[in-house]
């Protein structure tokens, strides 16, 4: 790397490093990227318009690909060979890793909601968690520059969860299905409003990719750059600046510092030669992922540094946040043999259900403090190994009884916002390392009643809307204890190295700026003060963009 | 002895698609593992009958111990035969003809060996993953099975009696009722699996997922067109029924 003069390192190729990665570069400033997987390219490596019978297994899932063959992930999913991590006694938590370029913003499910006003005040509100240091006027700007960039298809509604763009911002969503207006109508019933979701796909064309042509499933990635992910967008954009370039295959070990406690290198492993390599660097920005980047920091220990990087305050690694997870569905017998169409659309929900309750949080009628939202599955999907259900029988009625349920399905699955608590986090397991030889993450877990309250909310509600549809149901509701997924397993773990304004109680500043150390910042979810239940990836690219401006001018100033 | 209005029987099996070079490709695999014979495919623990009242083969099967496609396999040019096949042609048969009896031909609508449907459930029970290793005791139990069953009523195989024969033993397996017997609850379970594993392969295949309906995987120009004018009647009189409006 002699040759080049980078300013800024980067750990980390996703949301957060590639918009960090575009801002910087735009700005003038030179980067340098490491990823820890392969380089990838969607345009050539996606499988388009390919059906499961041309998959193994009919593209079910397994070990090898969690989410089924098609899967954008990889190198990755729940297992990574030779990277374990451990859980600490009574303990199930669930990590997803993407090692390529762009990490997970390959696959994600591109729903792009923006947090509320009243989601950066949780604990001014109800006296839990933490508040986050800024206003959500402070960050409305950033969310529009953030989606206008990125690409961003829905409506302002109005609602008190789902706060407006700027005029002009949000691009058209596609049109309601039918099963969708038919949870509408039932939800209106119940007094609960729907939406079209917001999600990163473009229906009209932005740079040089293409709008949505309503086919082929977006977590298999998005060859024509219409379903947003990094490596179709910002890495291109920033590597077309001439100033960035990226290292892959560059497993990260530790942040390294001079005789004084000052940062001034990383380490990372070369995965083809595992070598270790020691890189000198003014500024490192780590957006590895909220418990990989927590995982560096903790394994960045030295004489100035002790209990790991960054950590006097002794909070990283802990208030970790996932979303609470569960699904609820039902056939809906008045949808059996309803009338075909092409119901692919942009491959996700069309309309979904905000949450509705804010109100009733403010008038305290509710048992459990935070709120969710639910997303309806349903639709014609292409069949997979799943497609006939459990039926009884065998020749042309059975054959036409699946036929007849095809497409008559609705499933409700509530996401919805947990509260940090104490046996909720990280630490680095001592006596386990990774092929890497580097010390690897103990997860500790344990849901609180806050979520299982909710949880059992959610469970009746959707059971009351898929009644008021015409679903008929035998058995009772789960226990919440039961339903709830596992921690870590909706993929959106956060709060790791949680920003705050003290340094007693937060590990960065509202710019994700360390306390303890002026030239690292994160820029992933790791800094969340809380997590609101609308997906944190629009507001981790938010965040990048709005921090890494910041930085800039922090370089400007000689400040760092 | 078998009806000759059989498609599939001893004297006339199934026949695989499987390729010439797939199959050298296995070849080769089976008789390097030969070897170590424990390591590999699972061998019904013996050909004796198990005919008894009640009766249910119970294999022992051995683990299928051949690697999966990887964490990052080639998504636009699939594997194909990554892992070597384990049913013999007389289970493969045997699955044809079940496969038919679950999805047989309708008019112009193929049944589930036309379209290939036993080469996806031999893939499956082949496979090394969890969820296949599950399927395959279950699916490799019942073939023993019915085979096992239909000896005991008619004193021969299952593929070699007639189709009516045969849907007398499936009648017994096939429903989930308050008042089956006993003895064919597990047969049931097991039938169950195998039942949605075929519709599955078949919906899959090009002439299945035409036949259930699914018209997506095109690429449409402008917006999305959302439901048809037909599908919004469909649905306004949904909303009548159940009282409810948009």
């Amino acid at each position: 790397m002699a040759t080049f003069d980078y300013q800024v390192i980067i750990v980390g190729s996703g949301a957060g490093g590639a918009m960090a990665a575009y801002t910087l570069t735009k700005q003038g400033y030179k980067v340098l990227m490491l990823e820890a997987g392969r380089d990838y390219n969607p345009k050539t490596e996606t499988p388009m318009f390919k059906t499961n019978a041309q998959a193994p297994l009919m593209g079910s899932g397994n070990v090898d690909k969690d989410f089924g063959f098609y899967d954008a992930t990889v190198d990755g999913g729940w297992t990574v060979p030779g990277e374990p991590y451990t859980t600490g006694e009574g303990s199930d938590f669930l990590w997803w890793r993407s090692r390529m370029l762009g990490g997970r913003t390959n696959h994600w499910g591109r729903y792009a909601l923006r947090f509320s006003p009243h989601d950066f005040k949780g604990f001014t509100r109800d006296g839990l968690g933490a508040d986050w240091p800024f206003e959500y006027e402070e960050l409305a700007p950033w969310y529009d520059k953030t989606e206008e960039l990125v690409g961003i298809c829905g409506t302002n509604t109005g609602l008190d969860d789902m706060p407006d763009s700027a005029e002009g911002i949000l691009q058209p969503p596609p049109k309601p299905r039918i099963p969708e207006l038919l949870v509408s109508a039932a939800a209106k019933k119940l007094g609960i409003a729907t939406a079209p979701m917001h999600r990163a796909v473009l229906t009209r064309p932005k740079d040089d990719r293409q709008a949505c042509f309503y086919a082929t499933p977006c977590g298999h990635g998005c060859s024509i750059g219409a379903a947003f992910q990094t490596t179709t967008s910002l890495i291109p954009m920033a590597k077309a600046t001439g100033l960035l370039t990226v290292i892959t295959n560059a497993m990260a070990k530790e942040v390294n510092v001079d005789e004084h406690g000052k940062v001034n290198a990383i380490t990372y492993i070369d995965k083809m030669t595992k070598q270790s390599h020691s890189l000198e660097a003014k500024v490192i920005i780590l957006a590895a992922s909220a418990c990989e980047s927590a995982r560096i920091l903790l394994n960045s220990k030295s004489e100035h540094h002790p209990n790991g990087l960054a950590n006097s305050s002794g909070h990283v690694g802990k208030n970790i946040m996932d979303s609470t997870g569960v699904g609820y569905g039902a056939l809906i017998p008045a949808l059996a043999g309803r009338p075909k169409y092409n119901e692919d659309g942009h491959t996700a929900n069309h309309l979904f259900i905000p949450w509705w309750g804010h109100q009733l949080h403010k008038e305290k009628l509710l048992d459990f403090p935070r709120g969710y939202h639910f997303e309806i599955g349903s639709g014609f999907r292409a069949p997979g190994a799943g497609v006939s259900g459990n039926l009884d029988g065998y020749g042309q009625p059975l054959k036409n009884i699946a036929k007849q349920a095809y497409g008559s399905y609705v499933s409700l699955s509530l996401r919805g916002e947990m509260l940090p608590n104490e046996h909720c986090y990280m630490e680095i397991d001592q006596n386990v390392k990774d092929q890497w030889g580097i010390p690897v993450v103990k997860f500790h877990w344990q849901w609180s009643e806050h979520e299982l309250k909710q949880v059992e909310h959610g469970l009746k509600t959707a059971r009351r809307i898929l009644e008021t549809m015409g679903a008929s149901f035998t058995k009772p509701l789960p226990k919440a204890e039961d339903a709830i997924l596992k921690g870590g397993q909706i993929i959106h773990e956060v709060g790791s190295t949680r920003m705050g304004d003290s340094s007693k109680n937060s590990v960065t500043n509202q710019w994700g700026q360390t306390w303890d150390c002026k030239n690292v910042f994160v820029m992933d979810a790791g800094v969340f003060a809380s997590n609101p239940h609308k997906n944190c990836t629009l507001t981790i690219m938010t965040l990048a963009m709005r921090n890494a401006t910041w930085l800039a001018s922090q370089l400007d100033k000689g400040a760092l | 002895m078998a009806d000759k209005k059989n498609k599939y029987s001893s004297s006339k099996p199934y026949q695989s698609s499987l390729t010439r070079r797939g199959a050298l490709k296995w070849l080769g695999a089976i008789s390097t593992a030969a070897a170590f014979p424990a390591l590999i495919g699972c061998q019904s623990s013996s050909k004796k009958l198990n005919t008894s009242k009640g009766h249910w083969p119970n294999l022992s099967l051995s683990p299928v111990s051949a690697n999966g496609y990887g964490k990052d396999p080639n998504l636009i040019i699939a594997p194909k035969n990554v892992w070597p096949r384990i049913l013999t042609t007389e289970q493969l048969t045997l699955v044809a003809v079940l496969a038919d009896i679950i999805v047989p031909r309708e008019g112009n609508v193929p049944s589930a060996s036309e379209v290939k449907v036993p080469d996806v459930v031999d893939e499956w029970v082949s496979a090394p993953y969890s969820r296949q290793q599950a399927d395959k005791e279950y699916i490799l139990n019942i073939l023993t099975w019915l085979d096992d069953e239909s000896i005991l009523r008619f004193n021969a195989l299952f593929i070699d009696v007639s189709p009516a024969k045969q849907l007398m033993i499936v009648d017994d397996i096939a429903y989930n009722k308050a008042d089956l017997s006993a003895e064919f609850a597990k047969p049931m379970l097991a039938f169950a699996r195998i039942r949605r594993l075929v519709l599955a392969a078949f919906f899959c295949s090009p002439e299945g997922t035409k036949d259930i309906g699914y018209l997506g995987n095109v690429p449409i120009a402008g917006d999305y067109p959302g439901p048809t004018d037909e599908a919004i009647q469909h649905l306004n009189q949904v909303l009548d029924n159940l009282g409810l409006s948009l």
